[in-house]
């Protein structure tokens, strides 16, 4: 049967997958860094993905969960708090990477990541 | 002790805050900038010297107050706290030398530069994998940030490309660390290292994907075209921290990781460094950018490191020490070289011209270029040191060859960089801001003082063996004062010297008082035409006196590490000599290459020499048991270098003959003695007479012959009147080759005869066409002649020392060539006896070109007014003469003693002295008697001359039908022009520069292929993506599916 944790497995290394395949042939700079935000993505779902244990729910101690019985009824913590730090880091070097390639693309007025090489051997 | 957590504190802090000063308060918020650094680099330097001086513990911190895997911890041990100290100085003075930049971009790049330190410290202080990969990425994120400094498009096309690079590396990481977790249920450093995760298929490919990006991190070859175009597109200061900071920083994670991977990931960790050292420094070599040429250094130096780390099975404790001594130098000196780079604003090498302007750096750039190819006494020769030492105790052999040629390419591109930097003149003046000096001054001043503390740590107890070092420094601080007292001083300083040490030797060891005896006095006598010298002659004196400092410790040996040390700061001395004349950049750069070519096989062969002995001390070359005949090959190739025996004797020429006139004597009548030196040593540890047959011997032996035929053949065919003497060097140095190779008592007496012999006439011809040289204005012999009229005393000179070179009684040259004739009939080397004898006979040719073109035949118009030569030359020549003609007159009284001090090693077919009468089985000779006997010749054929030529007249110089030359274009009719042209026909092919041909095809053939190498730096983006996953791939395949 197709569990929950193969659709989110198998999502993740889809998505993986799709963006290495972008950042390998797509000559567009900003397409170059779409392909790294899915390739980010896939891993932050790969995450989520391995810290999943069946039936238990999200580690958040409220009403629903309360502290005594939390070690029994939530998830992994970890991969969570993993996942919330790995994409907020994940966005500012997207917002960098997207920084850079409007001073390139003002620089020398193209998009193209074959015309960026004036630095090389 | 303020807790390491403040070190995070304080930056993240006050990097917030400073985003709320606006444009008007920038001047506080600067303060505060600097006040932060302080403050962190205050809180790393407080724990390291409280672990060094109070013996503090180290301490972890947890954050939150939980343990692990549910917080974080920080660890501060006496490693975390050096490496934080050098992250944080370097920091720091990055921050000052950047001063003006802070200035224009106000808050913003504070902001970014406090974020890069304090993330690299996390890094270093971190026991937890995820809290890795967020400082890792902040760092990335801060570094990238940097390039945006320069606005150029190449900095921001850098800055991409080591963002995009990094990002992906850093998501390999994220799912390394994901797995990583899930088989080890932590991300506790420390917890991971206990769960032996390797033993498991799956738990491999996780460490494995946390090891990986952690290589690729450090740059590894070729996954690393983007951390090169950074190093060359960015400020200097953004190098400066990436090749001090964040490679050091990086190297620690590993160092820290490394363990996680097993033996196989040691060894893989291995082999991927060595790769990158090799390669980088291969790539190098066709650098002209100064930026990206030292960005190939850096990762060539970080890849050795690397290599050290993942050889932390074989190299056992010792792998700190090596790693922190070449990280600690690399760290000093590219942070250094950087900001000068950032001084001098320019990248084309041979724009460096410019530091002679101001001679203070130029010594700074030299001393940190020699420090970085690994020179002693500095921390990265000692690294080096033991990691050969070590390496051959293990027998892993090929490392060494490996490590060694790396080692050598570096060399290569950095020598010349500073050949450039020494001689090519440049009216642009440096700006001289003192922001920039200070911390290029402090971290030369921090190199300095870190020889002090590994020249005690090696020898405790034996500092005096550094006195002669400490004389150099000495000679450097003075350089302020006139040329005359430094001359002076250096002399007396010699003489001091020569007399402890010959003292200490005499009747104790004659082998080393004779060799003491030639390197000082010869010194002293060769630092007299100093005194002519006007001015400062900046530069001079320290060269010289470290050249000799290194043969006076060469003298003073005991063990492996002295000798190569003394070897080394010879060496350089000499370098720094021999580029001092007009038109020396190419010959010193080849002199410095197989001067390091040898040191580099004879540092091999120490190292196998003393593997499987108890010790280093010197007389573990008479006892070497792993690959013994690899290493008496690599020892007497060493060795052969300095004494330029065939095949490696083209630096010799122009070197010797372009140096200064009073250099010349310096560099062939006493350094050449340096490596016989060596031969001897390594023959007696060999066991001398038992060595007799072995077929190095008789290889050196046939090598010596023909040194003497080639040399001597060529130098009859130079135009060039030092280069012809250069070239009489090889053929002499192919005698006492030859002579020491028979290992008879005759062949090793006839061998110090020639030593002592070519070190004073040598001297005397130097000196003599030395002053001929400086008073003509010209090396070339057709453009001489008939000067015996204006400069009588140096004819005499010269005549006296050709008739001792060419071994014609009664002067000293004849003794020699008694004792060698009868040392080669009792040794029955017939066949190679021919040849010597052949070469012999061609070194009159020569002897007569010199005496006939420079000082007979007719005077030259323009010599006319030509003076006698300087008397500060004429004194040590007539010194030296006076030696020959005692020994001459009186053989026996320096025979008889190096007899018995030969005897100890050769105690068979002696030379029996009956008075001053030497005996042999073959037949007698008394030096005396033949003296005689030749002036009564001579007497009875001048009388006769005079008697039958009463007729004769004089004929004036103009006479054209007696002047044997034409008076328009002289050199093409000259008879000294293409002398011997006839005999060049016959067998000048000999002396055809088919060896020289060789090594440039050698040369080429590295230059090309590093050439082709560095192609797949394509420049583009994506290729450097697909390079580091390519890369991983590969990796992952060879690891798990062998290759």
């Amino acid at each position: 049967m197709i569990t929950l944790e193969y659709i989110t497995l198998g999502t993740g290394i889809l998505l993986m997958l799709m963006g290495i395949w972008g950042l390998f042939t797509q000559k567009n700079l900003i397409k170059i860094v779409i392909g790294f935000t899915l390739v980010d993505t896939g891993i932050h779902i790969l995450m989520v993905s391995i810290g999943h244990i069946k039936n238990r729910t999200a580690p958040i101690i409220d009403d629903a969960v309360n502290a005594s019985e939390a070690a029994d009824k939530v998830v992994d913590p970890i991969p969570q708090a993993m996942v919330l730090t790995a994409i907020v880091i994940g966005l500012g070097i997207t917002a960098l990477m997207l920084t850079f390639v409007v001073k390139m693309a003002k620089d020398n007025n193209s998009l193209n990541v074959s015309n960026f090489k004036s630095l090389k051997w | 002790m303020v807790a390491p957590i403040y070190i995070v504190a304080i930056a993240l802090g006050i990097a917030f805050s400073l985003g709320f000063f606006g444009k008007k308060s920038t001047g506080f918020a600067t303060g505060l900038f600097y006040a932060a650094l302080a403050a962190i680099s205050f809180i790393s330097v407080q724990w390291f010297t409280g672990f060094i001086f109070n013996g503090q513990s180290s301490t972890e911190v947890f954050t939150a107050g939980l343990k692990p895997p549910f917080s974080i911890s920080l660890q501060m041990g006496l490693p975390e706290a050096i490496i934080t100290t050098m992250i944080n100085l370097a920091g720091f003075m990055g921050a000052v030398f950047f001063a003006d930049q802070l200035k224009k971009y106000g808050v913003h790049l504070m902001i970014t530069y406090l974020l890069l330190i304090m993330g690299l410290n996390v890094i270093v202080m971190t026991r937890d994998i995820f809290n890795l990969f967020v400082f890792l990425e902040i760092s990335s994120i801060a570094m990238a940030g940097m390039a945006l400094v320069t606005q150029e498009k190449k900095s921001v096309q850098a800055g991409f490309k080591y963002l995009i690079a990094t990002a992906i590396i850093s998501a390999l990481l994220l799912v390394g660390i994901i797995l990583t977790y899930n088989y080890g249920e932590s991300l506790y450093i420390n917890d991971l290292l206990a769960a032996n995760l390797t033993g498991i298929k799956a738990g491999a490919t996780a460490i494995f994907l946390i090891l990986m990006p952690v290589i690729l991190e450090l740059k590894p070859f070729p996954a690393n075209g983007w951390g090169l175009d950074m190093y060359q597109a960015t400020h200097p200061v953004v190098g400066s921290l990436l090749s001090a900071a964040s490679a050091t920083a990086s190297i620690f994670v590993l160092y820290k990781l490394a363990p996680l991977g097993g033996d196989t990931g040691m060894q893989v960790i291995a082999v991927l460094g060595g790769l990158t050292f090799v390669a980088s420094n291969l790539m190098g070599l066709k650098q002209s950018h100064a930026g990206r040429m030292l960005g190939y250094s850096s990762i060539a130096q970080t890849g050795l490191v690397m290599m050290v780390i993942g050889l932390q099975p074989v190299l056992g404790e010792h792998t700190l020490f090596i790693g922190f001594s070449i990280l600690l130098t690399h760290f000093l000196a590219k942070a250094g070289l950087f900001w000068l780079r950032g001084i001098l604003n320019t990248d084309k090498l041979k724009e460096w011209g410019k530091l002679r302007n101001t001679p203070l750096l130029l010594f700074v750039f030299v001393l940190f270029i020699v420090a970085l190819t690994g020179f002693p006494p500095f921390p990265s020769f000692f690294g080096k040191w033991e990691l050969v030492m070590q390496l051959a105790n293990s027998g892993h052999g090929w490392w060494i060859a490996f490590i060694l040629l790396g080692s050598l390419l570096e060399a290569v591109y950095l020598f010349r960089w500073v050949g450039y930097s020494l001689k090519i003149k440049s009216k642009e003046q440096t700006e001289q801001k003192a922001h920039k000096l200070i911390p290029v001054y402090l971290f030369a001043g921090i190199l300095l003082t870190s020889v002090y503390f590994y020249l005690s740590h090696f020898y405790p107890d034996s500092m005096m063996q550094y006195v002669p070092l400490a004389f150099v420094a000495l000679m450097f601080v003075l350089e302020f004062l006139p040329a005359i007292i430094k001359n002076i001083i250096s002399i007396g300083g010699m003489a001091a010297y020569s007399w402890l040490l010959t003292d200490q030797y005499l009747g104790e060891d004659n082998l080393r008082f004779f060799f003491a005896l030639i390197f000082l006095v010869g010194g002293i006598l060769t630092m007299i035409p100093g005194f002519r010298q006007k001015g400062k002659r900046v530069g001079f004196y320290p060269a010289a006196v470290m050249m000799y400092a290194g043969l006076a410790m060469l003298i003073s040996a005991t063990d492996l590490l002295q000798f190569f040390i003394a070897w080394e700061i010879m060496t350089l001395g000499s370098y720094l000599l021999i580029i001092r004349g007009k038109r020396s950049i190419k010959h010193a750069f080849s002199y410095m290459l197989f001067s390091l070519g040898g040191a580099f096989a004879m540092l091999a062969g120490f190292g196998f020499a003393q593997a499987g002995n108890p010790g280093i001390g010197l007389d573990v070359l008479a006892n070497m048991t792993y690959l013994p005949h690899l290493t008496a090959i690599l020892l007497a190739i060493g060795f052969m270098t300095k004494t330029a025996a065939l095949g490696l004797h083209i630096w010799l020429p122009g070197a010797h003959a372009e140096a200064e006139s009073d250099v010349s004597p310096m560099v062939s009548a006493i350094l050449l003695k340096a490596g016989v030196f060596g031969l001897m040593l390594l023959f007696i540890g060999m066991g001398a007479e038992a060595a007799g047959g072995h077929p190095l011997v008789i290889a050196l032996g046939w090598l010596g012959a023909l040194s003497a035929l080639v040399g001597n053949l060529a130098a009859s065919f130079q135009e060039d009147a030092k280069k012809l003497l250069a070239y009489s060097s090889i053929g002499q140095l192919g005698y006492i080759l030859f002579a020491f190779s028979m290992m008879t008592h005759l062949g090793w007496l006839a061998g110090l005869t020639y030593v002592a012999g070519h070190a004073s006439y040598k001297a005397i011809l130097f000196l003599g066409i030395g002053a001929v040289v400086i008073r003509t204005g010209t090396h070339n012999m057709y453009q001489m002649g008939g000067l015996i009229k204006k400069m009588p005393l140096t004819f005499i000179g010269v005549l006296f020392a050709i008739i001792t070179l060419a071994g014609i009684p009664p002067l000293a040259g004849f003794a020699g060539k008694w004792l060698f004739y009868n040392a080669v009939i009792m040794k029955g080397w017939y066949l190679q006896g021919a040849i010597v004898f052949t070469a012999g006979i061609i070194a009159f040719l020569y002897s007569f070109r010199i005496l006939y073109a420079v000082f007979l035949g007719q005077l030259k118009d323009q010599h006319r007014k030509v003076k006698e030569a300087p008397i500060t030359y004429l004194i040590p020549m007539f010194i030296l003469m006076v030696g020959i003609m005692i020994f001459s007159a009186q053989p026996h009284l320096v025979l008889k003693p190096l007899g018995n001090m030969i005897s100890g090693f050769f105690p068979s077919n002696m030379l029996d002295w009956n008075g001053g009468t030497a005996l042999t089985s073959l037949g007698y000779w008394n030096g005396f008697q033949v003296a005689v006997i030749i002036m009564i010749m001579f007497a009875i054929l001048t009388g006769w001359l005079l008697l039958t030529s009463r007729k004769a007249k004089k004929v004036g110089q103009f006479n054209i039908v007696y002047a044997a030359e034409r008076p328009e274009r002289p050199e093409t009719t000259h008879m000294a022009y293409n002398m011997f042209a006839g005999y060049n026909k016959a067998v000048g092919f000999l002396a055809a520069p088919g060896i020289t041909n060789i090594w440039r095809k050698i040369d080429a053939f590295f230059h090309d292929l590093g050439d082709w190498m560095r192609r797949i730096y394509s420049g583009n983006a994506q290729s450097y993506l697909i390079h580091i996953v390519a890369y991983t791939v590969i990796v992952f395949m060879i690891i798990n599916f062998g290759i």
